[in-house]
């Protein structure tokens, strides 16, 4: 039962941090190399949050405006000249993750930080003492991916960024505002980051690079989701799942590694992913 | 990167910095003290994996995090026989070898992996990342073995002492970056730009860029593991940081700041960030961080060759344009055996295609003769693009036959219809903007006469018939001319001139005169008349103006919503019914 709630938390945790990566790759087809970047501004601002004495629910609206806020600065200065340069803006957004990280750690040190936890304790489920904040997890990534489909499907700029995504030339000649879209696109994908940087601290230590471990793991997640969401929900629940098997009957160290590996033998067999539908 | 023509000149200036670069290594201990000697003894090896990523990079466009890993694995095999096994001369050798075979068995499954078929540049550069990690995640999980976390460290190495290593490693770089610069400035290397440029190109002129590329990954493994092998003997400990690909995006990072694209930028650019980093880091550790990193990033938004690029600038130097002796001349190349008249060289049998549901092309017969040139026309959606497509890639057809010179061609990839024969012309001019008009031409001759690893030639063996065609468009006297600076008709004569040099006996052309001017449309005319009537070729071609077909063509096919519904001569079909009712309204019928 432990195992299989395991499985589900993991895939949760997966995909509250991939879906902010997912956003901008599915629609300006650019990888945000400075994703994990942006999961340490989210943390710091839970860490800035807590240090001001604020409520620590607080920080996920805190990071969410701060994370937009850096990431319209970014869009429009580094990533905007880069969009017919797929593979320099994944270098170029490299570089920024290291600046970033640089700046915190002259701001706060590169000392591990705590924050105070959202939620402590355990709750019975199915007669098993299961982590409260885990189940949040769940239930936060349920609210992020509805709010997304509602994103896409209820209003002007999710239409607009569909049309977007399927055909660029025709949904500028249509009038709309391609740089508009991908400018409000490229926000809220790293405002997601950094609010899933907020809902990463109570698991891991907060410290300048914690950024990067996570980065592959959704890097490939995205690689294989394309750019929908639903397939994104399969891709975490089927290779989040596959990391906890992993970890628990063979090796933590291999189970670290069960994404990237499974997702990177997935493409080689259908080089769109989960996306082929 | 920019063609950097092997004038004379040219190579003495390499050879006089080589020669600078290996008095400066040979006296280097003498010169600087020991903090310094160390630190550069890994800028220089850390150099050799910047030449590695550029020559992948920088000339070929794989962006690859991967050289990480190799050099890794070859720095763990060799500290693993040396602690585990001994360091006696006989062991030294066994690790050496293993330094190089390891990482070139990796990089051959990882060079399999990343450029089979179907996959997309993006796919290369994600295996690239999660070969490291893979590899990190071995040594960590290796115990005693690999030393885990902690590495491997108290070993000895070779017995060099640290002069010893500076020189060892200067050498080893100097030879490197020398065979780097020699490869790619040759007319194999130009090679490397072709697949940058265009892949399905390099394809449809019978040359395997897939194949290429996994052989150059596997080499460049090799060479990363003897990197390794330095490194595990000259700093005495090797750690997993050392295989990561934190590490391979550092390597690129070098590569890009140095300038991508002319091996000599990477160089200078691992060994300058690397030694400052060692210099600077203790005063300002985090800052120094933050300047390299954001210069890295404006310098991939304003400059993305690097500071070579802003030498280039700044330097006047000789013309790039083209230069007399930097051109080559025209030589004859004897015509190898035409093709006997009265054998069909293309039969097509029931030929089908579809996509889904969707009926594109449906029983298809054709059948064509050396010395014809046979015109398919018809309206748009017709499906003659398509049926191009299907006689080229053996892949492409969902029915039916298609046999070319007596070989049926289902399930074969372009380069092997190429080497039965067939050549085709795309409707866009599908040429290497990055190359000159006569490595255009070379990349044709490059699966028959294969090219030199080590020189460029100063001759341009080409078959009469496509010399012909350069002369006939003045395309001869632009030999050395990049072929970005050429017009559209001209790229359309260099597209053909290259597809008439494969030599095939079937040549397809789609659209080879939209856009062009009447004077062009004619001299293109004329070439094809004389391909097919005298020199004995068959063509295909897929035209849309009438009065250019019915001047030029020795029969007439016409398509009709994916059937062939008319076959004959010029005058039975452009006096023919269904020609006009197909075409009611146009204005040619």
């Amino acid at each position: 039962m432990t195992l299989l709630l395991d499985m589900v938390t993991t895939a949760a945790i997966l995909f509250i941090v991939a879906a902010g990566l997912l956003a901008i790759f599915g629609v300006l087809k650019i990888i945000n190399f400075a994703h994990g970047a942006w999961l340490t501004i989210g943390a710091y601002c839970a860490v800035a949050t807590a240090g001001l004495g604020l409520n620590p629910w607080l920080a996920l609206p805190i990071a969410f405006a701060v994370g937009a806020i850096l990431g319209g600065i970014t869009e429009l200065v580094i990533v905007r000249p880069l969009y017919r340069r797929p593979l320099d803006a994944i270098l170029a957004t490299w570089g920024l993750g290291i600046v970033i990280g640089q700046l915190i750690t002259l701001w706060f040190g590169r000392d591990v930080q705590f924050t105070p936890n959202l939620l402590s304790g355990t709750v019975d489920v199915f007669g098993v003492g299961y982590s409260l904040y885990r189940l949040f997890a769940v239930a936060a990534a349920l609210v992020i991916g509805l709010a997304f489909t509602f994103l896409l499907e209820g209003t002007r700029l999710g239409l607009s960024a569909q049309a977007v995504i399927m055909n660029e030339m025709l949904a500028r000649a249509l009038g709309i505002d391609t740089a508009r879209v991908r400018l409000a696109t490229f926000m809220v994908g790293t405002g997601l980051a950094a609010l899933a940087g907020v809902l990463l601290t109570p698991l891991t230590s907060v410290d300048p690079n914690m950024g990067v471990a996570w980065l592959i793991g959704s890097f490939m997640l995205v690689m294989v989701a394309g750019s929908s969401f639903s397939t994104l929900a399969i891709a975490c629940l089927v290779f989040g799942g596959a990391q906890v098997l992993v970890s628990t009957f063979v090796s933590p160290i291999f189970g670290g590694i069960t994404v990237a590996v499974l997702c990177a033998l997935v493409l080689r067999i259908s080089p769109k992913g989960f996306a082929r539908a | 990167m920019h063609e950097n023509r092997s004038t004379p000149a040219r190579v003495w200036l390499f050879a006089a910095l080589a020669l600078a670069a290996a008095v400066i290594v040979i006296i280097g201990p003498a010169l600087f003290d020991r903090f310094t000697l160390n630190v550069l003894t890994r800028s220089m090896i850390y150099a050799m994996l910047a030449v590695t990523v550029d020559i992948l990079w920088g000339y070929t466009g794989i962006l690859t995090f991967g050289q990480a890993a190799f050099f890794g694995t070859g720095a763990y095999a060799s500290a693993m026989v040396l602690s585990h096994l001994g360091a006696s001369p006989a062991l030294m050798v066994l690790a050496l070898a293993l330094a190089i075979i390891v990482p070139v068995l990796l990089g051959a499954f990882v060079g399999w992996l990343s450029f089979g078929h179907g996959s997309t540049p993006l796919y290369a550069t994600v295996i690239s990342l999660v070969v490291p990690i893979v590899v990190t995640q071995l040594v960590f999980s290796g115990g005693v073995w690999t030393g885990s976390s902690s590495g491997l460290v108290g070993y000895s190495g070779l017995p060099l002492g640290l002069p010893g290593y500076f020189r060892l490693t200067g050498i080893c770089l100097i030879v490197t970056a020398v065979v780097a610069l020699v490869f790619t400035r040759s007319d194999a290397g130009k090679l490397l730009v072709a697949i940058r440029d265009n892949e399905a190109r390099c394809a449809y002129l019978g040359l395997d860029p897939q194949r290429l590329k996994i052989v150059l990954t596997t080499i460049l493994a090799g060479v990363a593991g003897i990197a390794g092998f330095l490194y595990a003997n000259a700093s005495g400990v090797v750690a997993p940081e050392n295989t990561g690909f934190v590490f391979g995006t550092e390597i690129v990072i070098w590569t890009a700041l140095g300038g991508r694209g002319t091996i000599i930028g990477p160089v200078i650019g691992a060994i300058g960030i690397d030694y400052l980093s060692a210099q600077l880091s203790g005063d300002l550790p985090f800052l120094w961080n933050l300047v390299v990193g954001a210069l890295f990033v404006v310098m991939i938004i304003l400059l993305p060759n690097g500071l070579a690029q802003l030498a280039r600038m700044v330097l006047p130097r000789g013309n790039e344009q083209a230069s007399p002796s930097g051109s080559p001349t025209l030589a004859a190349e004897p015509a190898g055996s035409g093709s006997e008249a009265g054998n069909r060289v293309l039969a097509v049998g029931g030929l089908g295609k579809s996509f889904g549901s969707l009926q594109v092309l449906q029983g298809i017969d054709l059948d064509v003769h050396p010395g014809e040139l046979v015109s398919l026309v018809g309206p748009n959606g017709a499906g003659k693009t398509t049926l191009m497509r299907c006689l080229s890639d053996g892949t492409e057809a969902t029915t039916g036959t298609v046999t070319i010179a007596g070989q049926d061609i289902s399930g074969m990839t372009p380069d092997e219809i190429v080497a039965l024969g067939v050549g085709r012309k795309f409707q866009v001019a599908s040429v290497f903007d990055s190359l000159t008009v006569a490595d255009c031409l070379r990349m044709a001759r490059a699966s028959r006469n294969a090219p030199s690893l080590l020189r460029r030639s100063a001759t341009l063996g080409l078959p009469a018939a496509a010399a012909d065609i350069l002369r006939s468009t003045g395309l001869d006297r632009m030999l050395g001319r990049p072929v970005s600076l050429l017009s559209h008709g001209q790229k359309q004569s260099l597209e053909l001139a290259m597809v008439v040099a494969l030599e095939p006996k079937l040549i397809l052309l789609d659209e080879p005169t939209a856009g062009l001017t009447k004077v062009e449309r004619t001299t293109i005319g004329a070439t094809l008349q004389k391909l097919t009537g005298e020199l004995g070729f068959a063509a295909i071609l897929v035209e849309h103006d009438l009065d250019f077909v019915r001047d030029i063509s020795t029969r007439i096919v016409v398509l009709h919503q994916g059937k062939l519904v008319l076959d004959g001569s010029v005058d039975q079909v452009v006096n023919s019914e269904v020609v006009r009712t197909i075409y009611s309204g146009g204005a040619h019928a």
